[in-house]
């Protein structure tokens, strides 16, 4: 039943061509762009790889949210309570199109990277990192379903932009961090995106990833899940 | 539909009561709909209908009273597949197939018609592969249909099914829907249209303030409201004892023509001959609209009702 529910999810979220363009066009694009307009840096360019691909998972993963909240403003959630599908049921299907719809924002960003930027890596090292660019998404899926269950379709869509953006910007998927002043460092350090990508880049390096940026990531997943969890079961009764 | 039995009936409101603010949507709320009936829930916009359905599909609790289904809690008979709903006011789902989205809703329940067989009765055939947003209001309004039918539930809810349709549509609509409810299954819908009510429906359930204002078939209705318009020309004549005649129950003056509600046609004319009051004098059997409005509408300016009909 879910199976069924997330293959109807994922395709209606890949046939939206604002996600694709969002997702995958714009994260490629901008990646290509930074990386091949200033001197040619290597390491760079596989950091950048890594902070694009995550910028694409993470604007994949708050689309979610932003699908929610369209259902909910249609009525297609009021449908499907009169499904024998349970609440629970619907939001776990929900969260496990979040996993599916960030593959090709990561894939894409990694494709252009090896296929365009001549990245080089052990051929282990690819599925690595798309891994864990796949399963550090999960936070960014949680955080995106709590505002599409909280807030209504317009809202949600601004929100939904708007952290995507700041966390994008201020977790240093743009920008090497190192460019940053000292003081928007230190708050780089606690959001979720920077340690997201720190995961890739360890992965990049062949090094294990930082046990804080581990705690860092999950002490947010457990807040978003929080979150999404509160927002759902307020909004339950009203969908 | 069918004979008494130990079945449980398909939808019991027990004194249900649901109040959303100051407003008492639906107000002690008393009815039973058996397996195998077909049931219209007629009453004005705001009369609760809606909100009764919300009740008894489980999208909302009753603040107090019972509602059950199938013997059961409302979510649980949905939670078993034994229930399909048309909601109002959904718009289309989006980038998604007429074909694909009905098979979805079939495959979550337990024992799904076949998805062509579904699409057959909702007359979307020919639709299958389109979008579902980019479908016409009343092509869209089958689709609705199709997924409430697609688990090939043993109760379908239809709230207000044909507000969007033609003539033509709507009377495709009815036919599918009589298909549907021929298999045995428990049919119960709302609407605002009379006719629609009398024509699909075993039994009409006139709900008004969240209550039941009369309950029974289209004749008995009919009955209930004063079963015979008797009119004729006043000629100048005084209005005063109009109300008083055998068997009115309430009469309205249009012009130099008096209307009386009659539950006794026969002594009402017999009474006007008497008085000689006869000029071009007619009598006609209450339309299910006069029937409804007597029963819904409080008297105005120049109308009286004697007796509130019951």
């Amino acid at each position: 039943m879910i199976t069924a529910y997330v293959r109807l999810e994922v395709r209606r979220t890949l046939r939206d061509p604002g996600f694709a363009i969002s997702t995958v066009g714009v994260p490629v694009m901008m990646y290509l762009l930074f990386t091949n307009l200033g001197a040619d840096d290597s390491a760079y360019r596989t950091a950048a790889m890594v902070g694009m691909a995550a910028y694409g998972a993470l604007g994949a993963a708050l689309s979610v949210g932003t699908g929610v909240a369209e259902d909910k403003s249609t009525g297609w959630l009021r449908q499907l309570r009169i499904t024998p599908m349970t609440p629970r049921q619907v939001v776990t299907g929900r969260a496990l199109t979040g996993t599916v719809v960030v593959l090709p924002a990561i894939a894409g960003v990694l494709l252009a990277g090896g296929l365009a930027n001549g990245v080089r890596m052990d051929a282990w090292q690819w599925p690595a990192v798309a891994l864990t660019l796949w399963l550090g998404s999960l936070p960014f899926t949680l955080l995106g379903i709590g505002n599409g269950y909280r807030l209504t379709a317009q809202t949600t869509g601004v929100v939904n932009v708007a952290c995507n953006l700041g966390l994008a910007v201020v977790g240093g998927l743009w920008f090497p961090v190192a460019l940053f002043p000292d003081w928007l460092r230190a708050l780089s350090e606690a959001t979720p995106t920077h340690r997201f990508a720190e995961l890739g880049v360890a992965v990049t390096d062949g090094t294990a990833p930082a046990a804080t940026a581990l705690a860092v990531i999950a002490g947010w997943a457990a807040l978003f899940g929080a979150y999404a969890a509160v927002s759902y079961r307020r909004s339950a009764r009203a969908v | 539909m069918t004979t008494d039995s130990p079945q449980d009936p398909a939808v019991a409101f027990t004194a249900a009561t649901k109040t959303y603010g100051a407003v008492r949507a639906v107000d002690g709320l008393d009815l039973t709909v058996r397996q195998g009936e077909t049931v219209a829930l007629l009453g004005r916009n705001g009369a609760g209908k809606s909100t009764a359905i919300g009740l008894l599909l489980g999208l909302d609790e009753p603040d107090s009273g019972r509602v059950a289904v199938f013997g059961a809690a409302p979510d649980r008979a949905v939670a078993a597949g034994r229930v399909g709903a048309m909601l109002q006011e959904a718009r289309p789902v989006s980038r998604v197939t007429v074909r694909e989205l009905v098979g979805f809703v079939a495959r979550t329940y337990p024992s799904p018609m076949p998805v062509d067989e579904a699409l057959a009765l909702a007359g979307l055939t020919g639709l299958a592969g389109r979008r579902v947003d980019r479908l016409s209001g009343g092509q869209t309004q089958r689709v609705r249909f199709a997924v409430a039918l697609a688990g090939n539930p043993e109760l379908i809810v239809l709230d207000e099914p044909t507000a969007a349709l033609d003539v033509e549509a709507r009377q495709e609509f009815w036919d599918s829907m009589r298909g549907y409810a021929r298999r045995g299954n428990t049919v119960l819908f709302s609407t605002h249209y009379l006719e629609e009510a009398d024509a699909y429906a075993d039994r009409i359930v006139v709900l008004d303030s969240g209550r039941v204002l009369a309950d029974g078939t289209g004749e008995e209705l009919k009955r209930a409201a004063g079963g015979s318009l008797v009119s004729f020309d006043l000629a100048g004549g005084p209005t005063d004892w109009l109300g008083l005649l055998p068997g009115v129950t309430s009469f309205e003056v249009r012009g130099d023509r008096a209307r009386l509600r009659t539950g006794d046609s026969d002594a009402t004319v017999r009474a006007l001959a008497r008085r000689d009051a006869v000029r071009a004098l007619e009598v006609a059997p209450v339309s299910l609209n006069d029937a409804f409005l007597a029963l819904t509408r409080p008297p105005h300016a120049t109308a009286r009702t004697l007796e509130t009909a019951r």
